[in-house]
């Protein structure tokens, strides 16, 4: 409270709206970029712009599917595990060198398919046991990691997979091809949260599960269908992980989860339900790509950059608490 | 010049990384001036004064073992000595961070990369990135896997070649304590070209001395110390009479070495009970192993061979130089015998060193 | 004001507390305005007013929860302006909460000391907290160990606990929220000896209650705030019940439960029959009709809000027969129930009526905004907005909450109208409420026992449950006593009778 009211008294009026506006994340990307280009060599480039992009759009799609999770309420672990498995299953039906579709043209369109079958289905597993059989998320995303990860080393032998059709590379490494599929799910997630009567459920699951339930919203049902997105999405990121990397990889996204979880709530979605936006989470996965790639420019070491993140992850939880309380205050 | 290398190389290392994080990017120009100079001469390839100097972007995958830490400072010592700077960074074991990095390197507009991929598949987007940019690439102890139009050169330990000599000096050894023994190998991850390797190399040692070499046991270890572990003491339940073990990797001593005192096998080369031990890499509890006189022979990875090879490499793309694709590194077998003359050259001796 | 008698003139001392013309606003709207009065040591002072008068907002500002935007408060002389509850804890105030502050699986001494452990040699110390501990709860009366876990008191019990803690830090200011209405008569009167005991230590305190009769029969002095003013002050002598109602709510009230003009049809809307489920609702049958307020009255344990939770099918029900409008209901979950034209009034409208961090329209519009979207489901926005417009006209929410304010941050009654608008706007046939108008201010009770009438006179069906058998015989045609899961008498109109209607509910021998 003490912190509130002094921040409330002495932020100048522009900073104030800065720190209030919706797109606050956004701003301060732009800001960091201002302030890291003369800094980092090359920071601001066409080819880092890419760089950037490249690194940022599979992180992106599975951030989404996180973000609804997280409005409901709800939490999935499962994701970077599905990631790769996906990936693994994906490569194994392409791979050109001993895939089970070798050669055949079809190969990279069942790839694709069995990449997104995977991640609706074990995103209807998770659904299954946290709407049906009420097992908390936590756990039940849990156990689904695990399962789903040891799975993926036994199925490979831990080995990777390459020799992967140039048609399937071409979706993650072709960038435009991997933008517009990022920024159209990204697009439709969005709308359909903002606009339509399910994206309010989502809210009302989150915020109150038990008035949601007492006012007709068919709790049971959205549950199920976010984990089934949380998967479909993993399942799409899957596809441009593994295409960007050439190789399935039961390893792939291994280190993401918690990058993961700390854009989308950078993004201003609560941990907590109810509350969040995709296009913070967008925000939030911009920034963290910034920071990271910055720091990598600069040359500082993983260890250094990953206590840096953690600090901009703190400080960005910091700042949306002084904003919901001066948001409670003044309105 | 590699006599003074622990030193000298050391507090450069430190003193550059201080440099580095408080002067963020300006380390590039003055700085790199004042700690070569402190460092080292610049001797073959930049031509001091006039002209660019080069810079050079490594990458490793893990610094998470003492041979990777080795490796690492082996090649920034080797760069600095000769006058050319170097951008690192690590990947942490996350292939898409490598990737990230490495295209990184190339947004700095490095004159060539060494680095050590994650695996043999995931660095091929990296190493096209590079290949597109007209930067060379060499690999630094793991190669990759061959496609067609990529290039780079990978510098790795011939390992099946030193796998075979040591276990070859391990089967001398059993035959002239004048009895039969059974024998157990602890292979590494069979995922890795280099677990393969050493395991075939163990093989063609052994084959044809059965008289002398019964193998019973083959331990699994995926480059896992429990895994390692728990094979071990299972093996040794199973064979109680097991008087000979190769580990693919040094560091997977302790857990063996646990394993035995456990069941009471753990004695000193030439006392009653001894099990004939050898080794891989030539880290630094292989060194005190053979200095304490329990541990017969390991195959030593030359480290510092293999970065001078590395930045050779690079130099010798840049200017144009037809390189093999595949430079070996040979290795040596370090063994009681030869201890005292080859330690130097042994990167686990000098780590102890430190 | 002036006409007031004058605050007793015996004190030659200074006030302990004073406030001195304290503004306070939220989201523009002004909550406090120019309160000016003062608290003096060895007297409790009640204060009183409606819900959103502003009484809890000032007490914040006591306790250092907020701060005030204009005018000053003085403690003892001094300025006096905590920010934070830690330092007005420092100053002397302690605060007995409408909601206890106590960790229920600490024992009462660790909550006593919870602030700050005797310790010993860096580690806490047991004795010490024991010996301290046991001789503050001789002094308020409690009968239990200081091992006792709190998770074990009643919640009478709990309350001298908080009271022992305040003594503890050796409050000179005890402010109690709404402190008994929890408790049982005999825990209140306990509490109320409790209280005259530290006024007679010399200790100043603030008691805020709706139960205006414990506020005379307690305190020396009397505020009473409207809107966020002082309405009136003075010694407790110069107030009788009727003036403090009439000054609390601005107006005379001279009919309390509005007149229906409407009579119930003899269509029958909802069809019960022997509808069972082991351990809550035994054989239940009734019907209510169109147009009809049914009232169904009982102890709380008694069944009432199991009844209304398997009618409107979040909770199952292993015998028995629920039909609508002719439909049978059984196998339906709440949201095909919804759509039939069902509506409730959860009793608990923070737990599962509200979603408190949602804004007013996303509340309002919940329930029906299936039928304000288009074929891709999108949401007609305008439609939802000219909705919520209407349904806050209908409720009468007050003017001063916008339409994207976090319904949290209404008052109890406030929140009670947009539970109400959200499932109106529905148009329901039948509607079920559950304590209707329980926590909520005077005021907003009448809007409530309104918009019941006007339901009834559209046609619906209510179903009204409550434990205030005055607001029962006020407002139904009919009145229904549960008792024990089963429903243990039924009253037709002209015999409604008080007595009659507790004797029912306590039939056989349970006590209250």
């Amino acid at each position: 409270m003490a912190i509130g009211m002094r921040v409330d008294g002495w932020l100048p009026g522009w900073l104030k709206r800065g720190v209030l506006s919706d797109h606050l994340i956004l701003w301060l990307s732009v800001a960091y970029v201002l302030g890291m280009a003369p800094w980092a060599t090359g920071f601001v480039s066409v080819s880092n712009a890419q760089t950037i992009l490249a690194y940022l759009l599979p992180v992106l799609v599975v951030s989404v599917g996180l973000t609804l999770v997280l409005i409901i309420g709800g939490i999935d672990l499962s994701v970077t595990s599905i990631i790769a498995l996906a990936s693994v299953l994906g490569a194994k039906v392409m791979s050109g060198e001993d895939g089970w579709m070798a050669g055949n043209a079809l190969a990279v369109p069942v790839g694709v398919l069995v990449m997104l079958a995977v991640g609706l289905g074990l995103g209807a597993v998770n659904g299954f046991t946290v709407a049906v059989c009420r097992i908390p998320a936590f756990i039940a995303t849990l156990t689904t990691m695990m399962f789903v990860s040891g799975f993926a080393i036994w199925v490979t032998l831990s080995r990777k997979i390459g020799g992967l059709p140039a048609g399937f590379v071409m979706l993650g490494q072709n960038l435009w091809v991997a933008t517009v599929m990022a920024v159209a799910v990204t697009w439709l997630a969005h709308g359909f949260l903002s606009r339509t009567l399910y994206g309010r459920w989502f809210y009302a699951v989150g915020q109150n599960a038990r008035a949601a339930l007492v006012s007709g919203v068919p709790v049971g049902r959205v549950t199920f269908w976010t984990y089934v997105a949380s998967g479909g999405f993993a399942g799409l990121s899957a596809i441009l992980f593994t295409a960007g990397l050439e190789t399935g990889n039961p390893e792939m996204a291994r280190d993401n989860l918690l990058d993961v979880v700390g854009a989308v709530v950078i993004g201003g979605t609560s941990l907590y339900g109810g509350r969040g936006r995709v296009l913070g989470t967008v925000f939030g996965v911009l920034f963290l790509a910034l920071v990271d790639n910055s720091l990598n420019l600069v040359g500082l070491t993983f260890y250094t950059i990953t206590m840096v993140k953690g600090g901009v992850i703190l400080g960005a939880a910091l700042l949306d608490t002084a904003r919901t309380r001066i948001l409670a205050r003044t309105g | 010049m590699r006599n003074t290398w622990p030193g000298a190389g050391g507090s450069c290392l430190a003193e550059s990384i201080t440099r580095r994080s408080r002067l963020l990017a300006a380390v590039v120009g003055l700085g790199v001036l004042v700690v070569g100079g402190g460092c080292g001469r610049a001797p073959e390839s930049t031509p001091e004064g006039g002209g660019k100097r080069l810079t050079i972007g490594v990458n490793f995958e893990t610094l998470q073992t003492e041979y990777w830490v080795a490796g690492f400072e082996a090649i920034r010592s080797e760069l600095k000595k000769r006058g050319i700077d170097v951008v690192d960074s690590i990947a942490d074991g996350d292939s898409s961070r490598q990737l990230q990095q490495i295209r990184t390197f190339i947004t700095r507009k490095v004159d060539g990369i060494i680095f050590v991929p994650k695996d043999a598949r995931t660095c091929i987007p990296a190493i096209k990135a590079a290949n597109e940019a007209g930067i060379p690439v060499v690999l630094f102890n793991r190669p990759a896997a061959e496609t067609e139009g990529v290039r780079s050169v990978a510098i790795v330990a011939d390992n099946r070649k030193l796998t075979r000599e040591t276990v070859s000096f391990m089967v001398e050894q059993a035959r002239q304590s004048g009895r039969k023994h059974k024998a157990m190998v602890v292979v590494g991850d069979l995922g890795d070209a280099n677990a393969i390797g050493r395991r075939d190399g163990f093989y063609d040692a052994v084959k044809g001395n059965e008289e002398v070499v019964e193998v019973v046991s083959e331990v699994p270890s995926e480059w896992n110390q429990e895994k390692a572990r728990s094979g071990v003491v299972n093996g040794l339940q199973a064979h109680p009479d097991i008087s000979f073990i190769f580990t693919s990797s040094d560091f997977l001593f302790p857990a063996i070495v646990a394993a035995l005192k456990s069941a009471n096998k753990y004695h000193k080369v030439g006392t009653p009970g001894h099990v004939i031990l050898g080794g891989f890499d030539g880290d630094a509890t292989a060194y005190q192993m053979l200095e304490e006189g329990y541990l017969d022979a390991t195959g030593v990875q030359d480290v510092y061979f293999e970065a001078e090879q590395s930045v050779q490499a690079v130099l010798d793309l840049l200017a144009g130089k037809e390189v093999p694709a595949l430079i070996l590194d040979p290795g040596f077998v370090i063994h009681q015998g030869n201890l005292h003359d080859l330690k130097d050259r042994m990167w686990g001796a000098r780590v102890m060193g430190r | 004001m002036d006409e007031n008698p004058p605050m007793r003139v015996d004190r030659l001392t200074e006030p302990l507390l004073a406030f001195r013309r304290i503004d306070k606003g939220f989201f523009g709207v002004k909550v406090l305005e120019g309160v000016s009065f003062e608290v003096h040591a060895g007297c409790a002072l009640g204060l009183v007013g409606e819900n959103g008068a502003g009484k809890s907002t000032l007490m914040n500002i006591v306790g250092g929860n907020l701060c005030a935007d204009a005018g000053e408060m003085r403690w003892n002389g001094g300025r006096y302006s905590p920010r934070s509850p830690r330092e007005a804890e420092r100053a002397g105030v302690a605060f007995i909460h409408q909601e206890l502050n106590l960790f229920q699986n600490l024992t009462i001494a660790e909550n006593l000391f919870i602030g700050g452990f005797p310790r010993r040699l860096g580690l806490i110390d047991r004795r010490a907290m024991g010996e301290r501990a046991r001789a503050v709860l001789r002094e308020v009366r409690l009968e239990h160990g200081p091992d006792t876990p709190v998770e074990r008191l009643s919640a009478g019990e709990r309350q001298l606990v908080e009271i022992a803690k305040a003594m503890m830090g050796e409050a000179r200011l005890i402010i109690l929220d709404e402190p008994t209405t929890s408790l049982t008569t005999r825990e209140t009167g306990r509490l109320f000896e409790m209280v005259r005991q530290l006024r007679e230590r010399g200790l100043a305190l603030i008691y805020i209650s709706h139960n205006l009769e414990q506020v005379r029969a307690l305190c020396d002095d009397l505020v009473i705030l409207r809107d966020g003013q002082v309405v009136g002050s003075g010694a407790m002598s110069g107030f009788t019940l009727d003036r403090m109602v009439s000054l609390m709510v601005g107006r005379e009230i001279t009919q309390f439960f509005p007149t229906r003009t409407s009579r119930p049809s003899t269509e029958v809307l909802l069809e019960v029959r022997g509808v069972s489920q082991p351990g809550m609702v035994r054989a239940v049958t009734f019907e209510l009709h169109r147009g009809e307020v049914l009232g169904i009255s009982g102890l709380m344990g008694s069944g009432r809000s199991e009844l209304a939770r398997i009618l409107f099918g979040l909770d199952d029900c292993s015998a028995g027969e629920i039909r609508l409008a002719g439909e049978c209901l059984n196998p339906l979950p709440p949201r095909e129930r919804i759509a039939r034209g069902m509506a409730f009034l959860t009793e608990d409208r923070r737990a599962d009526g509200l979603c408190l961090e949602a804004s007013v329209g996303d509340n309002i519009t919940l329930v029906a905004l299936g039928r304000m979207v288009g074929r891709t489901k999108a949401v007609r926005r305008e439609e939802a907005q000219a909705a919520v417009r209407r349904m806050r006209e209908a409720v009468r929410l007050t003017p001063g909450a916008r339409d994207g304010q976090p319904v949290k941050t209404l008052s109890g009654g406030n929140q009670q109208k947009v539970v109400l608008a959200k499932w109106i706007l529905n148009e329901p046939k039948v509607f079920i409420l559950d304590e209707p108008t329980r926590g909520i201010d005077v005021g907003a009770k009448c809007e409530v026992y309104r918009l019941i009438n006007e339901l009834a006179g559209r046609g619906a069906g209510v179903l009204m449950i409550s434990s205030e058998v005055e607001e029962l015989i006020g407002m139904c045609d009919r009145i229904l006593v549960m008792n024990r899961g089963a429903i243990g008498d039924s009253i037709e109109p002209g015999q409604f009778d008080r007595e009659r209607i507790l004797r029912s509910a306590l039939h056989s021998g349970v006590l209250a």
